[in-house]
């Protein structure tokens, strides 16, 4: 018997694409998610402009002070989208207002997954007791009547940590359970495969194993999630602070702008002050949609598109 | 020399090294959990009371159809899973009970190749970065300073070297293969459990495969707990051979002895069903009635009396133990 048994040798001088490589690749060729990425990045570079933008847009670049002198101006050349009731200029709390939204949105998310990530994977991983005494903790937190939550809490927390940070933790803290639940599913059946077994029989610890066997085969799953959520918190702090109990009034933020079309006045007959809000708000979350549906689809090994 | 020359060579050879695992009346049962508050109401004995030694340099096969714990028992040697009883020797020290860190530094000598090629691999990792992970768990280098040798090794079982570069996904089920058995092979282990290498492959590819392995027993003085279904595989690689039926190790004997004698009825049933390729010779085959019984219930007695052509009366009231019948041949019934 020869010593070795040689294969047919392709000579390929360059690397192989990593299953991220080809998921971006993929993603890339998306037309509809591109459109929406570029949305998305442009709304937040604006919005992370704002401070230096508000000057050249209109004369009153303060976004918080009353000004009785310019109050519910219609849409003109000097302020684009109009002034609201108290005579601040639409644009420029349009684009504070996007710092805010979207910070919230973000940092909820990031929070959200990284508590339900941490949760999931080690019920998952460890079953047994561990795994019980986990998931029905998870369910208790779902349970949680989430408003009431969230307006007791943000009471309670809000005078020893700034106002925009209290909701984020709060919205955090009691949104996770739906994430743990789907990282412990997939994490179940990931670790069926045979990898895990080998990679604890190389001599890898558990926690190593979760890290970096587990995580980057559930990640795809955790990603496109990480989207809808971060639409989702979009809207939750929009819904919040419209009904009052969100990020604090004198901060401008989408959903606080859209709380001045509570008044039937505003609502029919001063429409420039609560469409801006609402259609970027609606389109930033289509957008983020669409991006999480290309993800899915670039993640997808089996989709070809 | 002849073959059968080379086959006592070997045999004498192996004769006078030492043991390296020794596995005393392993027990693993797999709970069986029911109503509300998920008690324990019985266990599935996968594995219950299997006792056998491998000497260094030596591949013991263990055969036997689905289901019978053959996988279950390589698994439990490899501390896997968490045998029930019994005790595992290992070059004489006892990792029955080890856990933790002092667990995971014993992995080192013992190594497993997987069954199925297609799901022991990481699809997220590099080839090369797969198969460097066992020394970066156990040695503090850097993967820049390891690429050479893991090249060296990817050539060695067969694949050019420019897999390292490459994800599981691109290559065939053979070709996983090896690089599942270079990853078992990186930390240069004593033993190896071979958990079914090749059911997964095509048979044209299991042949390479079986070969290379053959080859680095040699080349890296390895011993091999190797597990099959397939008898042929298994009398092409293994130096002795245990045959389990539902959880109990029936027969255990050298390779020639077992295919030229088969003492166990279950044995002899086994070996009948061997396709013979000279249509020349009439082989009588002996049918098995029924079906196995399930280890959650096993019968009572020898495991295998409901289904034996021999059965007499005391097999249904009596385990026979497995003892030595003749020299280095052992098995567990009451006809000897």
């Amino acid at each position: 018997m020869a010593t070795t048994s040689t294969l047919t040798q392709q000579k390929k001088p360059e690397r192989s694409l990593s299953p991220w490589q080809i998921a971006r690749k993929k993603f890339l060729k998306n037309k509809l998610a591109m459109i929406s990425s570029v949305f998305i990045i442009l709304v937040t570079l604006l919005s992370l402009a704002a401070p230096f933008l508000a000057p050249y847009l209109s004369s009153i670049p303060d976004v918080s002070k009353v000004n009785i002198s310019s109050m519910n101006i219609t849409p003109n050349s000097e302020h684009w989208l109009g002034t609201d009731k108290s005579g601040r200029d639409v644009l420029t709390r349009l684009l504070y207002g996007g710092r805010i939204s979207l910070l919230v949105g973000f940092s909820a998310t990031v929070l959200v997954i990284s508590i339900g990530t941490l949760v999931g994977s080690i019920a998952g991983f460890f079953g047994g007791v561990v795994d019980s005494v986990l998931m029905r903790f998870t369910d208790f937190v779902l349970n949680f009547p989430f408003l009431v939550f969230v307006i007791v809490l943000n009471t309670i927390l809000m005078g020893i940590v700034d106002g925009l940070w209290v909701l984020i933790i709060v919205i955090g803290l009691l949104s996770w359970g739906g994430v743990a639940r789907l990282v412990r599913s997939k994490v179940l059946a990931e670790k069926e495969n045979e990898y895990i077994m080998a990679a604890l029989s190389i001599g890898c610890s558990p926690f190593k194993v979760i890290v970096k066997h587990l995580l980057p085969n559930v990640m795809s799953t955790i990603i496109v999630q990480a989207t809808l959520i971060f639409a989702s918190m979009i809207v939750v702090e929009s819904a919040l602070s419209y009904l009052g109990f969100g990020v604090p009034q004198s901060t401008p933020s989408w959903g606080n702008m859209l709380s001045s079309a509570n008044e039937p006045d505003v609502l029919q007959g001063k429409q420039w002050i609560w469409m801006p809000p609402a259609l970027v708000i609606i389109f930033t979350i289509l957008s983020i949609n669409f991006i999480g549906e290309g993800l899915k689809d670039a993640l997808n090994p089996k989709s070809l598109r | 020399m002849t073959t059968r020359d080379f086959i006592q060579e070997r045999i004498d050879s192996l004769q006078n090294r030492d043991v390296l695992l020794e596995v005393q009346n392993l027990k693993t049962y797999y709970p069986v959990t029911g109503g509300f508050f998920k008690r324990v109401v019985g266990n599935v004995k996968a594995v219950d009371d299997v006792s056998f030694s491998v000497r260094k340099g030596e591949t013991l096969g263990l055969v036997g159809e689905s289901g019978c714990g053959k996988s279950t028992t390589g698994r439990t040697i490899l501390r896997l899973l968490k045998p029930t009883d019994g005790k595992i020797l290992f070059e004489g020290k006892d990792i029955t009970k080890i856990s933790g860190s002092r667990l995971q530094k014993a992995r080192r000598d013992f190594q497993m190749v997987f069954q199925d090629p297609y799901a022991s691999l990481n699809p997220m990792q590099m080839v090369g970065d797969i198969v460097a992970e066992p020394i970066l768990n156990y040695e503090k280098r850097s993967r820049k300073e390891l690429e050479p040798e893991i090249k060296k090794l990817l050539t060695r079982v067969g694949l050019p070297e420019e897999a390292y570069y490459k994800y599981a996904h691109e290559f065939s089920g053979g070709q996983r293969q090896r690089i599942g058995i270079a990853r078992a092979l990186a930390l240069n282990p004593k033993l190896i459990v071979a958990d079914e290498p090749v059911s997964a492959l095509d048979v044209s590819v299991q042949s390479q495969v079986l070969n290379l392995l053959k080859e680095l027993q040699i080349e890296f003085d390895l011993t091999y707990l190797f597990i099959a279904h397939d008898l042929s595989v298994v009398k092409h690689m293994s130096d002795r051979i245990g045959v389990m039926y539902l959880g109990n190790l029936v027969e255990l004997a050298s390779n020639r002895d077992l295919y030229r004698e088969p003492l166990h009825p279950y044995t002899q049933a086994l070996i009948s069903a061997i396709p013979e390729p000279n249509t020349a010779i009439k082989k009588e085959r002996i049918v098995l009635k029924g079906d196995v019984p399930s280890p959650q219930n096993p019968p009572t007695g020898c495991p295998f009396h409901t289904r034996c052509p021999m059965a007499m009366e005391v097999c249904s009231k009596d385990k026979p133990l497995l003892t030595e019948v003749r020299p280095g041949h052992h098995v567990a019934c009451h006809l000897y």
